[in-house]
C-alpha cells in the first residue's frame, strides 16, 4: 500500500510537470509565465478562491500564461519544483511555503536568477522577495475589538494558536495591543491563556473546560485566535450552558463559524478574502516583471519574521464579519444562505443580539 | 488481571529467594504493577488537588477529566491487545481522524437533517468504515507479511489524506442533537437513577468473576487465594464504583442544576472495557493474542490460526477508532480534518503507560484506562494551575520515560 500511494505520488506529481511543459511547448515563443509553487493544493481554498482569482485576473495580460507546481506537503520536493519553475524561464514567481526554513536556497536562487519572487500568504524570509499576505496583526486586533464591543470589561481568556507556528504570535501580538491598555488599567483581567496545539478544536475544547473550572464559570469574554479554536470554545461553553452568553472570536470566515455568528455563539470572525490575495499576486508579479522598482510596488515595509529581514509587502486587510454584515459572505459566493442560515430558527430568542441576523431574513 | 500476567507473576513467585514482604504480596495475587499505577494516580490526583485549592477532586473536574479521557481511552484500549501481539498501529489517530469526518458527512451532508436514525447510522458506517479498514490494514500484516510499522505508517499518511478528501478542506458543523449526547455535554449523562444501576450491575459482575474464579480453580485443584483477600477486593471495588458514582452524581447541570450522573461516553469506554478485558481473559481469542505475543512461533506451531487472529486484532483497533471518532465529534459537536492529529502518541503512551509491553505478551484494557487516566489528570491539572503547553509536554514525556524505567527496573528486580 505505501508502495502503491508513494507511485500515485510520483504519477501525480509527474502530471502537474507534463502538463506545465507541454504548455511551456505551445507558448513558449512569445507569452511570459507567471509560475506558482503550491505548499500542498489539498485545501478547498486554494482552487476555490487563490488560484480561480489569479486566473481570472491573469486574463488582464494577454502575454501573460500561468504554470504550477504542487509540492503536495513536501519541502524536498517544493524545493525541486522552484528550481524547475526557475528553468522554465518563469517571468514572476509566487511561492506558497510548505516549510518557511526550507524553502530558502531555492528562493534565493530565484532571486540571484532576476526572477520577481514573492512569499505568499506566508513570508519567505529571504531579501529581495516580496511579502504578500494579510495584515496578521490586524486580524489580532479585530478578533479584541469584536469581543470587546460586547464586553468592555472582566475577565478576559486568550485561546492562542500553535505555538510552533510564527502566525499565532503575530495574531497574537494584535490582541494583546488593542488589550493591554485596559488590562493596565485594571477594567480587563487575563483570567487564562493557553496555546492549542496544532490549532486543534478538541485542544481548545479541553483547555476552555478547564480554565471555566478554574473560574468557576467567572468568565466574560473569550479571544480565540481562529475559528476552528473558537468552535472548541463554543462546544466548551454549550456543556457549561453558557453558550451565548460570552462572546468569542475567530478568524476565516469557515462555514461552521459563520453559522455559530448567525446563531450567535461567536461575535466575531476576521475574514481574508483569499481571492483578493491572488488577484493582488497577479498584479504585483506583473509589475515587477515590467520592471517597476518593489519598494513602489509595495505598500509597506514588513520586518515581523523570526530572522527580522525587511521587506517590500503589501498586507491585506482582513474584514471583520459579525452578525450585521453577513450577507458580505453571500455576496462573495463564500456560502449559500442555507448553510449560513441553518438551524438558525431554533436559537432562543434569549440570545443576543437580533435573530434572525439581518442575512437570514 | 489477564492470565499471562498471572503466569509472569508464577514465575515470578518461584525465582525468588528472599523478601519477606514480596512473598507474602505474591501469595495474596495481586497486580502490584496495576496497584502502583493507581498509587501513582492517587498521588498526581493529592498533589493537583492541594495545588489548586481543592479545585482538582471537585466533581465538577473529575466529570470532565473522565471525559476527557475516554477518546484516547477508548482506543487505547484496543492498543494493549496490538502491542500484546507484538504490533503496533501508528494509524489510529488519522483513522480516528477520516471515520470522525466520514460519520459527519454521512449525517450533515447525506442524511436528512434531524431524521431520527441520523445518529445510529452515522455510528454504524463509522464502525464498519472502521472494521473494514482494519482488516484491510491486518491483510496486510497477516497475509502479506509487511511490517506492521510500515502497513500502519502508511495508514498515518493515507486516513489523514482520506479526511481531507472526505471534508474538502472543510470543518463539519453541527451535528445531530441525539449524536451530540455519545459525546457527554449537557444533555449526554444518564441521570442518577440510571446511574446507581450501573454501579450495582458493575459490583454483582465483579463479585460473579471472583466466585467464579474460585469455583473454577478448586475445581481443577488450585490452591483459591485467601477467602479474606477476595472478599477485600471486592469490598475495595464496590467502594471505588460507589464513590465514582456518587461523584458523577454529585456534578449538576449547569442550568436545571438536576444531578448529571454517569456521563455516556464514559459509560461507552466501560463496555469497551468489559468487552476486551472479558474476550482477553475468557476466550480463546484472547488466549492467542497472548500467546502469539508472548512466542508467535510456538503459537503457530499449537495450532493457531495465527494470520486470522492477527487480522482481527486489527479490525477490532478499527472499530474502536470508529468508536472513539463517533464520540469526539459529538463531544466537539464538529468533525474538523485536523480530529486526531498526532493522537496515536497519546494513544501509545497510555497502553505502554499502562503497562502494555513493547515486546509483547503483556498488557491489560485496564492498565490502558489508568495510563490514558494519568496522562489526562497531568494535562488537565497543570491546565488548571495555568501551566502552559510547552511546559506539559515536557512533563508528559517525562513521565512517559519515567513509567516505561519504572517497568523495566521492576520486572528485572523480579528476575533476579
Amino acid at each position: 500500500m505505501m508502495k502503491s500511494s508513494g507511485l500515485l505520488g510520483v504519477c501525480g506529481g509527474a502530471l502537474v510537470v507534463l502538463a506545465a511543459a507541454a504548455c511551456v511547448s505551445a507558448n513558449a515563443a512569445d507569452k511570459k509565465l507567471f509560475g506558482v509553487s503550491w505548499q500542498h493544493f489539498n485545501e478547498e481554498r486554494w482552487a476555490k478562491y487563490d488560484k480561480a482569482c489569479m486566473l481570472d485576473e491573469l486574463k488582464k495580460f494577454p502575454d501573460w500564461d500561468y504554470i504550477e507546481t504542487d509540492a503536495q506537503a513536501s519541502a524536498e520536493k517544493q524545493t525541486s519544483d522552484v528550481e524547475t519553475l526557475i528553468t522554465k524561464g518563469v517571468s514572476a514567481l509566487a511561492i506558497i511555503p510548505y516549510s518557511t526554513d526550507s524553502i530558502k536556497p531555492a528562493a534565493a536562487a530565484a532571486v540571484a536568477n532576476g526572477i520577481p519572487t514573492i512569499g505568499y500568504d506566508i513570508q519567505v524570509e529571504v531579501p529581495g522577495v516580496f511579502y504578500l499576505s494579510f495584515d496578521n496583526a490586524e486580524v489580532g486586533r479585530i478578533e479584541a475589538r469584536g469581543v470587546l464591543a460586547v464586553k468592555p470589561t472582566g475577565n478576559y481568556v486568550y485561546i492562542k494558536g500553535s505555538q510552533t507556528m510564527d502566525i499565532s504570535n503575530l495574531v497574537h501580538g494584535g490582541q494583546v495591543e488593542v488589550l493591554q491598555p485596559l488590562i493596565d488599567s485594571g477594567k480587563i483581567k487575563i483570567v487564562g491563556d493557553q496555546y492549542t496545539d496544532g490549532w486543534k478544536p478538541e485542544v481548545a475544547q479541553t483547555n476552555m473546560e478547564q480554565i471555566l473550572t478554574a473560574n468557576n464559570d467567572a468568565v466574560d469574554a473569550v479571544v480565540a485566535s481562529n475559528d476552528g479554536t473558537a468552535g472548541g470554545v463554543v462546544a466548551a461553553l454549550t456543556s457549561q450552558g453558557l453558550v451565548g452568553k460570552i462572546p468569542v472570536s475567530g478568524q476565516d470566515g469557515d462555514i461552521a463559524a459563520l453559522n455559530r455568528i448567525a446563531k450567535g455563539f461567536q461575535t466575531v470572525s476576521a475574514w481574508k478574502n483569499s481571492c483578493d490575495l491572488g488577484r493582488q499576486a497577479v498584479q504585483v508579479g506583473v509589475a515587477l516583471a515590467s520592471g517597476t522598482p518593489a519598494d513602489k510596488v509595495g505598500k509597506s515595509k514588513f520586518c515581523g519574521g523570526p530572522a527580522k529581514v525587511c521587506q517590500d509587502a503589501i498586507e491585506l486587510k482582513p474584514v471583520a464579519i459579525t452578525r450585521d454584515n453577513l450577507n458580505i459572505m453571500l455576496d462573495a459566493g463564500w456560502l449559500t444562505k442555507e448553510q449560513l442560515c441553518a438551524g438558525v430558527d431554533q436559537v432562543p430568542e434569549t440570545v443576543h443580539g437580533v435573530n434572525p441576523p439581518p442575512a437570514c431574513k | 488481571m489477564t492470565e499471562s500476567s498471572q503466569r509472569v507473576r508464577a514465575r515470578g513467585a518461584s525465582l525468588m529467594s528472599s523478601g519477606e514482604a514480596r512473598r507474602w504480596i505474591d501469595a495474596l495475587e495481586i497486580d502490584t504493577r496495576l496497584l502502583a499505577m493507581i498509587g501513582t494516580l492517587v498521588v498526581i490526583g493529592l498533589f493537583f488537588n492541594v495545588a489548586t485549592g481543592g479545585l482538582f477532586l471537585s466533581p465538577r473536574n473529575l466529570y470532565n477529566l473522565t471525559l476527557q479521557t475516554s477518546v484516547v481511552a477508548i482506543m487505547a484500549c484496543g492498543m494493549v491487545i496490538v502491542i500484546v501481539s507484538r504490533h503496533i498501529d501508528l494509524s489510529v489517530g488519522s483513522l480516528m481522524g477520516m471515520l470522525g469526518v466520514l460519520a459527519a458527512v454521512v449525517q450533515v451532508h447525506l442524511l436528512p437533517t434531524g431524521a431520527w436514525f441520523n445518529w445510529i447510522v452515522s455510528l454504524v458506517v463509522a464502525l464498519s468504515a472502521g472494521a473494514l479498514i482494519g482488516a484491510f490494514q491486518g491483510y496486510w500484516v497477516a497475509y502479506r507479511r509487511l511490517p506492521s510499522f510500515i502497513v500502519t505508517l502508511a495508514g498515518l499518511l493515507a486516513w489523514r489524506g482520506g479526511a481531507w478528501l472526505l471534508a474538502k478542506g472543510t470543518n463539519i458543523s453541527p451535528m445531530d442533537e441525539r449524536f451530540q449526547m455519545l459525546g457527554g455535554g449537557l444533555e449526554g449523562a444518564i441521570g442518577p437513577t440510571w446511574s446507581w444501576v450501573f454501579g450495582i450491575v458493575a459490583i454483582v459482575g465483579w463479585t460473579a468473576i471472583i466466585i467464579d474464579g474460585r469455583a473454577r480453580r478448586s475445581r481443577l485443584g488450585l490452591a483459591a487465594r485467601p477467602f479474606a483477600v477476595d472478599a477485600g477486593i471486592v469490598i475495595v471495588f464496590a467502594a471505588a464504583v460507589i464513590a465514582f458514582v456518587m461523584t458523577m452524581n454529585s456534578h449538576l447541570h449547569p442550568i436545571r442544576k438536576t444531578p448529571m450522573g454517569i456521563p455516556i461516553p464514559v459509560l461507552i469506554l466501560s463496555v469497551v472495557v468489559v468487552i476486551i478485558s472479558v474476550m482477553a481473559t475468557m476466550t480463546k481469542f484472547g488466549r492467542y493474542i497472548y500467546g502469539i505475543g508472548g512466542n508467535p512461533e510456538a503459537a503457530e506451531l499449537a495450532g493457531v490460526n495465527v494470520k486470522l487472529v492477527t487480522m482481527l486484532i486489527f479490525v477490532v483497533m478499527g472499530v474502536l477508532c470508529g468508536l472513539s471518532a463517533c464520540v469526539s465529534i459529538a463531544r466537539l459537536n464538529a468533525a474538523p480534518t485536523s480530529l486526531g492529529e498526532m493522537e496515536e502518541l497519546s494513544v501509545i503512551a497510555a497502553a505502554v503507560i499502562g503497562g502494555a509491553s513493547l515486546a509483547g505478551g503483556v498488557g491489560t484494557a485496564a492498565g490502558a484506562i489508568i495510563g490514558a487516566l494519568i496522562m489526562q489528570s497531568l494535562r488537565n491539572g497543570m491546565v488548571l494551575i495555568g501551566i502552559q503547553s510547552s511546559v506539559q509536554q515536557l512533563i508528559l514525556a517525562l513521565v512517559l520515560i519515567l513509567a516505561v524505567w519504572f517497568d523495566v527496573s521492576y520486572q528485572q528486580m523480579r528476575k533476579r
